[in-house]
């Protein structure tokens, strides 16, 4: 059984079509890294997943069960955009308010336990409109925690958080995941996205281009040789004359993204007077994949 | 892997929980306290400076009532205004208490709350009737801070307190009870304008005059028909009152409560809620 299960899913605004004929496909269990363009549907989508915006056509099912059911949307822990906290009460006031809402009898040892888990216990007693962007963000993590979810959607859950902070969102994630729990998490820092998912989905233009595992991931990566030479210029012009696709990249290294080996690629660049200070193969990630699936290469 | 199990609570274990929260946040906001004290303020001010000498000309206004319960209701039901006097009673709560449920609203969906509780296994029908409740419970503590007001204000002005006691306190209840009505006309025309904070102020307030009653009763004269609509009734529940005058009062804004809840629901249910 999939946590998610979305058939040609459409969501019309007016005369913009936000989503046309979506297909999405979450195993439980799974880190999902929604990933797409600024407009492309993601935050539609977990919206319509979420029942905060209605559907125009297609089917969306949680568990086998139909999107809208109560009895799921009850074992759903959301955070989409910010937190809707209330600015004038204390961090601790709304997270109280939010455990009334789920019900949840134990209210103040849970509180306590997802406060913790996102490091935010010392915090309690601010006023939440007192809080910096980070903390708004693990407060909204440590809210859509509450009650023990069985499905999170976090959209843009990481944006605003420093190092420690994604550091400790990344810990959170995983090991919420190893308990069984479905995460779909959109972002557009996809190194980090990349440390943490299972699993992902590419959607453009309000349809899904692609999902796959980590590991299709991993295998769908291209590898290239990648070298450093006193004169990156000519090396380039060199090399360009040779292989299809040449690329500097923003380190001051040379990408050979052609089937080729060091060995040859060392043979060459010898042949041709340069010198060669360092050489090595590597893979392309999430971050460049994505951008060359965007670009059609 | 097995098929998950999953159990959500029930309709009263869910509008408890939500009316807890409505209550807490209710209690927590100064603006509640700052709308009682307008209930109370307003009627203590019209009744302290009513016959106030006139510092230039040294002339007395002529006071705009004979008796002080007059600030509460009128002798009659006049769906007329002619003067202000007519107007000037406990039915003003009606129109503050709509610009309170206005802000209440309004703060739901500034701050992101709505998202956060419809992502629950809230519904939409638990939302209109529990901001319903708590509107209809602010608003008969207005009446009650007005009736305060009224009360202190009157015994320094030396008009006449002569009342029939039980038509008074019938009068105060059926207004109370009227307050269930408003609230929800007012938390019905929040959903419809739930993206518009102004224009839901500014509907509240036209509806909460009365001003559509008023007109009607222009053109067609004061008739007890009226009284099928949330304004007619208030206007009913006058310093003559009897026990009809409840039982109108009770029915009018159970059946409206009803009516705008249901309607509420429907369109909550049929719209993007965030």
């Amino acid at each position: 059984m999939n946590a998610i299960e979305i058939k040609g899913l459409t969501k019309n605004f007016k005369e913009k079509q936000a989503l046309c004929g979506l297909d999405m496909t979450v195993p439980v269990g799974a880190i999902y890294g929604f990933i797409g363009e600024n407009g492309s549907g993601k935050s539609t989508t977990e919206k319509i997943i979420c029942g905060l915006i209605q559907k125009s056509s297609g089917s969306v099912k949680l568990f086998g069960k139909e999107h809208t059911d109560p009895d799921i949307r009850a074992r759903l822990g959301v955070l989409i955009e910010a937190p809707g906290c209330f600015s004038n009460m204390s961090v601790w006031n709304n997270m109280m308010l939010q455990a009334a809402n789920l019900d949840i009898h134990n209210a103040e040892q849970e509180v306590v336990k997802v406060l913790k888990l996102v490091r935010m216990e010392g915090a309690a007693g601010n006023k939440y409109k007192n809080c910096s962007l980070g903390m708004k963000q693990r407060i909204g993590i440590a809210m859509a925690l509450l009650g023990n979810p069985t499905l999170l959607v976090l959209d843009e859950p990481i944006n605003g958080l420093d190092a420690d902070g994604m550091r400790i969102m990344r810990e959170v994630l995983i090991n919420i995941a190893k308990s069984g729990t479905t995460v779909v998490i959109s972002s557009h820092i996809l190194g980090e996205l990349e440390k943490i998912a299972t699993h992902y989905g590419i959607i453009r233009n309000g349809k899904m281009i692609k999902e796959m595992t980590a590991a299709e991931l991993n295998a769908d990566c291209r590898t290239y040789v990648a070298l450093q030479t006193k004169d990156l210029s000519r090396t380039k012009a060199i090399l360009s004359c040779k292989y299809s696709r040449v690329e500097e990249d923003e380190a001051g290294y040379i990408r050979v993204f052609d089937t080729v080996t060091p060995e040859e690629i060392v043979s060459y660049l010898y042949e041709n007077g340069i010198v060669i200070k360092e050489i090595g193969t590597a893979k392309i990630g999430l971050e460049e994949y994505y951008i060359d699936l965007m670009e059609g290469k | 892997m097995n098929e998950l199990n999953f159990k959500s609570p029930t309709f009263f274990e869910r509008l408890k929980g939500m009316l807890g929260v409505d209550f807490y946040r209710l209690f927590h906001t100064p603006m509640f306290y700052i709308f009682l004290g307008i209930a109370a303020i307003i009627p203590a001010m019209i009744l302290g400076t009513m016959g106030m000498e006139n510092p230039q000309t040294g002339a007395t206004a002529a006071p705009l009532y004979t008796n002080v319960w007059h600030i509460i209701a009128a002798e009659m039901p006049l769906y007329v205004v002619k003067n202000i006097a007519d107007y000037a009673h406990m039915n003003m709560v009606f129109i503050f208490g709509g610009i309170m449920i206005s802000i209440f609203i309004g703060h739901d969906y500034k701050s992101g709350y709505v998202k956060q509780l419809f992502t629950t296994h809230a519904k939409k029908q638990d939302y209109i009737l529990s901001k319903t409740i708590v509107g209809a419970f602010s608003m008969a503590c207005m009446c009650v801070t007005y009736l305060l007001g009224a009360v202190g204000a009157g015994l320094f002005t030396g008009i006449s307190i002569k009342i029939n006691v039980s038509s008074l306190v019938i009068a105060i209840i059926s207004k109370m009870i009227m307050s269930l009505g408003w609230a929800s006309l007012y938390t019905f025309l929040n959903i419809i304008f739930r993206r518009y904070f102004g224009v839901s102020i500014v509907s509240c307030f036209f509806f909460g005059t009365g001003i559509l009653i008023i007109g009607a009763a222009a053109i067609f004269g004061n008739s007890s028909v009226l009284n099928i609509f949330l304004y007619g009734s208030s206007v009913y529940a006058c310093l003559s009152s009897n026990i009809i005058t409840l039982l109108v009062c009770l029915v009018c804004s159970v059946v409206w409560t009803l009516i705008y809840t249901i309607a509420g629901t429907r369109i909550l249910s049929k719209c993007d809620v965030y």
